[in-house]
């Protein structure tokens, strides 16, 4: 299965700074990938690359058909109406599906007589939505899509690409600072932390892979067997741990799967652990 | 790309033409105003060089100095208002407000969509110059004037002169919005840009040419009046150049106020001594040569400024 966008090797360096390294990863078609990771980690960066905003300094990055982006912020001409919006798709791409793109305006029940200035925020990403959907991408890179919209916007916006997704084979990248807004959508994950892909995979995998173990402290130093301690913190006599693979047997660890959140923050408070779909990653 | 181009532009666009539209009605009008004006006070014989129509020459100069004071700032003023607000804008506008990765994440690549934007704007900043150039040209024979070469601000209102000038501006500012990456500051590099550039091709036209030099002997000014001095030497009875004439071989009195009496009687004496004024001059038969000039010198600048925009903006697109 070719991957609808695979990056090898890639790094990016711009004045001097190297925001990307050595980046490899892989998002299998269909997929809805979460890209998360700190301020500065270089998530804008990999997107800009992957839309061809930037050209790598080192490796290469591989889309499998159309890309169509939204940037952060979600960039429109304020002056333009939501019409001329929509006339700025059709003579700018050439597979422009003008009916689709009416429709899903006319169901979200923006006017296209309204000029962008004057609709709200939610609105906005709607039509921004609009015009990168209505491209018919392959691949849809979405860059901070939920930043600046109120709890009830966000719910729209995210539930409305869900619908898309199901209706049609594309492949979506969607980075947030927010986890919790990407858990019910996303099946795949992607954590960038200092310009590096720490986990790329599979979200029900990475889950089920992956258990907090709560104990004594000095159990923590001993050895966890085949599992591979990603996180240790102690609180007084209590430790825990989250650790990938599965822990040799003892009663005395008290274990749980991990949460979303909890493994994303302890990979990003670990930065030289790593999750990523290679063998010898797996293994080590 | 073209309904793009005329969608985000056309303010600018109808502004620069509404603006040439006005100034085309008042050129129109005072042309009219001054035939009607000729046909009902010439006498026989007249627009011409004799006394009898000198009332009349008057009488024009009068009209022809009140309608170019509405206009005759057009030379700088107008390429630093076009590159200002077609040039500048045009990156500038974009990079400000994040709209580059948007128009730049679509089918259209980068290239096109800025050679477009820089072909079409170009070829319009152009086209408007040349109409400001063939509105003054029809307007200015009705009033018999003779200073289309000698007045530099003239000359570079008619020819092929404003089109280079608009061009050059309009280029000049897309350079500077893909540079600053922002309006304002581009906008005033570009005020900065135009008032250099007029200055140094001001200095430099006298190069334009080898100047024609004539030896005078009575009067320190051409009888052309519309030639374009160089510079002027006097020379001794035997042949010399001098950089001076000798201190204390004629009084030489300062002038009071704006009069030149003084001036004058200084000169006419060293005439009378046997000196005589060699100038250095560009005769306004060269009006083409310079235009030209001119106009190669700024479209190639323009070129220029068009080739580091694209550099750039290729080079470093968020």
């Amino acid at each position: 299965m070719i991957p609808a966008l695979r990056t090898t090797g890639l790094g990016v360096r711009l004045r001097r700074t190297w925001v990307l390294r050595d980046c490899s990863l892989a998002v299998p078609p269909g997929r809805v990938a979460a890209l998360v990771g700190p301020n500065g980690a270089g998530k804008t960066t990999l997107m800009h690359a992957a839309v061809g905003l930037l050209s790598p300094t080192t490796g290469t990055v591989d889309v499998a058909g159309r890309a169509a982006f939204m940037a952060q912020d979600k960039p429109l001409y304020d002056s333009f109406t939501v019409a001329e919006t929509l006339t700025f798709g059709r003579r700018l791409n050439p597979g422009w599906d003008d009916a689709y793109a009416a429709a899903r305006l006319a169901g979200l029940r923006i006017p296209q007589d309204r000029r962008v200035s004057g609709l709200s925020g939610g609105q906005q990403a709607q039509v921004a939505l609009t015009v990168a959907l209505a491209r018919r991408p392959d691949l849809l890179v979405l860059d901070e899509p939920l930043a600046n919209l109120d709890p009830l916007a966000r719910h729209d916006v995210m539930r409305s690409l869900m619908v898309e997704v199901a209706d049609r084979p594309l492949t979506v990248l969607i980075s947030s600072h927010v986890i919790a807004d990407l858990r019910d959508g996303c099946d795949w994950l992607v954590v960038l932390n200092g310009g590096r892909v720490q986990v790329s995979g599979d979200i029900d995998d990475l889950l089920a892979e992956h258990l907090v173990l709560t104990g004594p402290t000095d159990l923590a130093d001993g050895s966890t067997g085949r599992a591979r301690v990603v996180e240790a913190s102690r609180t007084g006599r209590q430790a825990r741990l989250l650790v990938r693979g599965a822990p040799a047997p003892d009663p005395r660890w008290s274990a749980r799967p991990a949460g979303l959140e909890e493994l994303v923050m302890a990979y990003l408070r670990s930065p030289e652990t790593a999750a990523l779909p290679a063998p010898a990653a797996v293994r080590a | 790309m073209i309904w793009l181009t005329w969608r985000q532009h056309r303010a600018q666009i109808l502004v620069t033409a509404a603006l040439l539209a006005a100034l085309g009605l008042l050129l129109l009008g005072s042309a009219v105003e001054a035939k009607l004006y000729v046909s009902g006070h010439a006498p026989p014989g007249c627009p011409g060089p004799a006394p009898a129509c000198w009332d009349l020459a008057m009488a024009l100069a009068d009209r022809y100095d009140a309608v170019y004071t509405v206009f005759g700032w057009m030379p700088i003023v107008a390429p630093a208002l076009i590159g200002a607000f077609w040039g500048a804008p045009l990156l500038g506008r974009e990079y400000e407000r994040g709209t580059h990765r948007l128009a730049w994440t679509q089918s259209v690549p980068v290239r096109r969509w800025l050679a477009v934007k820089l072909a079409v704007l170009g070829a319009l900043a152009a086209t408007a110059g040349l109409a400001l150039s063939v509105m003054v040209s029809l307007w200015r024979p009705v009033f018999q004037r003779n200073d289309l070469f000698g007045n530099i601000g003239v000359f570079n209102m008619v020819g092929v002169a404003p089109a280079a000038w608009w061009l050059y501006a309009f280029m000049l500012g897309a350079a500077a919005g893909a540079l600053l990456r922002r309006t304002l500051p581009a906008m005033a590099l570009v005020v900065a840009g135009i008032t250099v550039t007029t200055f140094t091709l001001f200095g430099l036209s006298e190069h334009y040419a080898e100047p024609a030099r004539t030896v005078l002997s009575d009067a320190t000014f051409l009888a052309d009046p519309d030639a374009r001095l160089v510079s002027g030497t006097w020379i001794d009875p035997a042949g010399r150049e001098l950089t001076e004439p000798p201190a204390g071989l004629c009084p030489r009195r300062p002038d009071a106020g704006r009069s030149n009496r003084n001036q004058e009687a200084y000169e006419r004496c060293l005439f009378g001594a046997g000196y005589r004024y060699a100038v250095s001059f560009h005769p306004p038969t060269r009006f083409w040569r310079f235009q030209w000039t001119e106009a190669a010198l700024l479209t190639a600048a323009s070129l220029a400024f068009a080739g580091l925009t694209v550099h750039r903006t290729l080079r470093r697109r968020v």
